[in-house]
């Protein structure tokens, strides 16, 4: 279980609640940014949640920053919210101050352009060059920008480099994994939420609708497929939690949550065809239609299983760093959780 | 509000160490040559002799009080001890179904002399039991069956016959669901109730089944006029349907419902060392995930049980995810052998794949089928 208790997380699904009904992220998606919500999470200082105080912040715990960021997925967040905490998190980490308003992220060079998850929406762009080990802050709203193609909403779009100045920049000695391992697990609390959320959504949904008499929830064919999905839904939760537990366990070194947090990946992402494709089914047609909720869900799964890299990429990198492990090692890993970096 | 309850319980280095002399015996038991390791060993391969070595060891027994005979521990530390023996593929299938479930029935429903006579050679190693659920007309529908125990003076007589009974030939009890009044009309779940039954009295006849691998480790169990004393009913007279599911929820959370056939992969491991292909990798990065994942979920429940909580939904959940991945460890360490033919595996690889394939049809049967576990996972989505 992500924790979602204390005053962060509370605080978070206070707002969400409140300002992040059902039709929000309709509206966001035809045009009309939820300005209101940004200000109230801002005006409760939950971008800074994982500043330290040094740096302007209140360096709340990590599990109930897991839990705000739970209920922001579960809201269909149109809001770069947990875009903002990782960014925020990657500045403070190089003992820069957080940004001023929004922001995303990008773990690669200047050059020649970064995809910036969230970008049409970020104020400010938190670069991380592994190369010359240096983390900067950019302007975005300046910056050139070509949405792509995008899956979801608060889809990647290109940050273009063509001479921008940082605002603020400097070393750092975070190692890459470090911050794969955040990434990584912040992500899976968001899809692990997205998938209950559409697990109930589906289970609504098949208790209503009626064919051939009675509601689909009756026929054992529609029983069967969502009791798989809730299977799955329940092992993403739990590795969701596992990483976030590791990264609450290794505040000072992060990198050490990179197994744990990368296992999150490779299970969740894995498990995004395993539930949409029930969730779709049993919907119907109407699963398919702008109009209704599920897409807001769905296409964020999608979206996010893609983010950093695929299940398949991670799938690949795990077994390459556990191949040159013995099977003692490995064993002690599955059972512990307490992983040996190769 | 989250619809599932997986709480992550922090490391405890006091676990590790016992872990550590776990492996340290189990290496030393193989290399000996005590035992070779094998797949869905708790249900499959079962040496008295290793038993009683793990009860000298006091790892049989592990939860309940010294007073009979166990060793007053917690459920985490019993299962660092059966999550071991699994990885190790020991012949722990003697004791494993006693220790496990009817052991804590014993404690639950037992009389005190029952218990100071019972429990103590359960701990021993030396006391096995059999499960007497399944008959030839209850098997999914296990609210069917049709053996029946008939009130006598001073106690009960039984007629009738269980099935699928694993170790019925090597056990000394076994704790069997019967029909003590008749059904109330359309409710089949009244008038059942759980009757301990000593195997070596007059009228128990215990018949081998072969499986399709030549073994016969389950059985076929008559009951001819078999008389039993009072005392021998488990729990209440007519309680028997809400004892047994209670029971099945907290056996299908265990290690052997995702590690049973862990052998078989970390064989390949060991086979493949230094070896391992880009696709292979890939296979490798997603079992460890899902392994690790599973062992979360069954750690969880684990230590809810430890606490007194029940979590039947969860369990459900993780008999059913643990089933399917149980058959994708066998399948998805053939897949990474791929580049080596099985005339080049080690004499251990082929017994142990070999072994894992044969005995794969039964995962995701027993202890509730599939398809009766995603039945019970839609009953509590408030689908059914």
């Amino acid at each position: 279980m992500i924790n979602t208790d204390g005053m962060v997380a509370e605080t978070a699904a206070k707002i969400y609640t409140d300002l992040c009904g059902r039709e929000v992220p309709h509206q966001a998606e035809a045009g009309e940014y939820p300005q209101a919500l940004w200000d109230a999470l801002q005006e409760n200082g939950l971008p800074l949640a994982w500043v330290g105080e040094a740096n302007g912040g209140f360096g709340a715990d990590y599990d109930e920053t897991f839990g705000a960021i739970w209920a922001s997925a579960q809201a269909a967040s149109p809001v770069p919210f947990a875009e903002t905490l990782i960014a925020n998190w990657m500045l403070d980490r190089a003992g820069l101050a957080p940004a001023n308003g929004s922001a995303s992220f990008a773990l690669s060079g200047r050059t020649p352009s970064a995809d910036i998850p969230f970008g049409m929406h970020a104020d400010k762009i938190v670069l991380f060059d592994e190369t010359h080990q240096e983390i900067s802050l950019f302007d975005n709203r300046a910056a050139v920008r070509s949405p792509e193609e995008a899956l979801s909403p608060d889809g990647m779009t290109q940050f273009i480099f063509s001479g921008h100045l940082a605002e603020q920049s400097a070393k750092t000695n975070l190692p890459r994994r470090a911050v794969e391992a955040l990434i990584l697990t912040v992500r899976a609390v968001q899809m692990a939420a997205a998938m209950e959320t559409a697990l109930n959504l589906s289970i609504d949904y098949v208790c209503q609708r009626e064919q051939f008499g009675r509601p689909l929830s009756k026929f054992q064919a529609i029983q069967q497929q969502l009791a798989v999905a809730a299977s799955e839904c329940a092992a993403a939760t739990m590795a969701a939690t596992q990483a976030a537990s590791a990264i609450a366990r290794h505040t000072d070194d992060p990198e050490k949550a990179w197994h744990e947090a990368v296992i999150a990946k490779v299970q969740i992402g894995h498990s995004v065809e395993a539930v949409t494709v029930p969730f779709h089914q049993v919907h119907g047609a109407m699963g398919y239609t702008q109009e209704y909720d599920l897409h807001h869900y769905t296409r964020r799964l999608w979206a996010w299983r893609d983010a950093l890299g695929n299940e398949y990429h991670w799938s690949r990198r795990l077994g390459e760093e556990l191949s040159q492990q013995s099977p003692d090692q490995i064993w002690k890993g599955v059972t512990t959780g307490d992983w040996v970096a190769s | 509000m989250q619809r599932f309850n997986f709480p992550v319980i922090q490391p405890d280095p006091a676990l590790e160490e016992l872990r550590g002399e776990l492996q340290r015996f189990l290496k030393t038991e193989r290399d000996e040559g005590n035992f070779k390791p094998e797949p869905e060993c708790w249900m499959a391969s079962a040496d008295p002799e290793f038993s009683k070595k793990m009860g000298t060891r006091g790892w049989i027994g592990l939860t309940w009080s010294s007073q009979y005979g166990g060793h007053d521990k917690t459920a985490l530390e019993r299962y660092i001890v059966t999550e071991e023996t699994l990885r190790a593929g020991a012949p722990v299938g003697a004791h494993w179904i006693a220790d496990r479930q009817h052991a804590p029935m014993l404690l639950k429903h037992g009389t005190e002399e029952q218990k100071l006579d019972i429990l103590p050679r359960i701990a021993a190693g030396e006391c096995y039991f059999a499960i007497g659920l399944s008959e030839p007309g209850a098997g999914s529908d296990l609210a069917n069956v049709n053996t029946r125990a008939e009130k006598v003076a001073n106690g009960w007589k039984i007629n009738g016959q269980k099935i699928w009974s694993s170790g019925a030939h090597i056990s000394h009890y076994m704790v069997a669901l019967l029909r003590t009044s008749s059904a109330d009309g359309r409710n089949r779940h009244v008038g059942l109730s759980q009757i301990m039954i000593d195997l070596s009295l007059p009228g128990v006849t215990i018949k081998p089944i072969v499986d399709l691998s030549g073994d016969a480790h389950f059985n076929e169990v008559y009951f001819e006029d078999v008389i039993v004393s009072d005392d021998c009913l488990l729990g209440d007279e007519g309680g028997g349907w809400k004892q047994v599911t209670g029971e099945l929820a907290m056996e299908r959370s265990g290690p052997e419902r995702f590690l049973s056939s862990y052998i078989t992969l970390e064989t390949a491991l060991w086979q493949l060392s230094g070896k391992m292909g880009s696709d292979s990798h890939a296979l490798l990065g997603k079992l460890i995930a899902n392994l690790r994942t599973l062992k979360g979920m069954s750690w969880a429940i684990a230590n809810l049980l430890d606490q007194g909580v029940s979590p039947e939904t969860e369990a459900a959940l993780v008999k059913d995810l643990g089933n399917r991945l149980e058959n994708d460890l066998t399948l998805q360490a053939r897949a990474m052998l791929n580049d080596l033919p099985s005339d080049q595996w080690s004499p251990d690889m082929r017994r142990i794949m070999n072994i894992g394939v044969l005995r794969s049809p039964p995962n995701t049967l027993r202890g509730g089928t599939t398809e009766v576990m995603r039945g019970i996972t839609a009953r509590q989505l408030g689908l059914r």
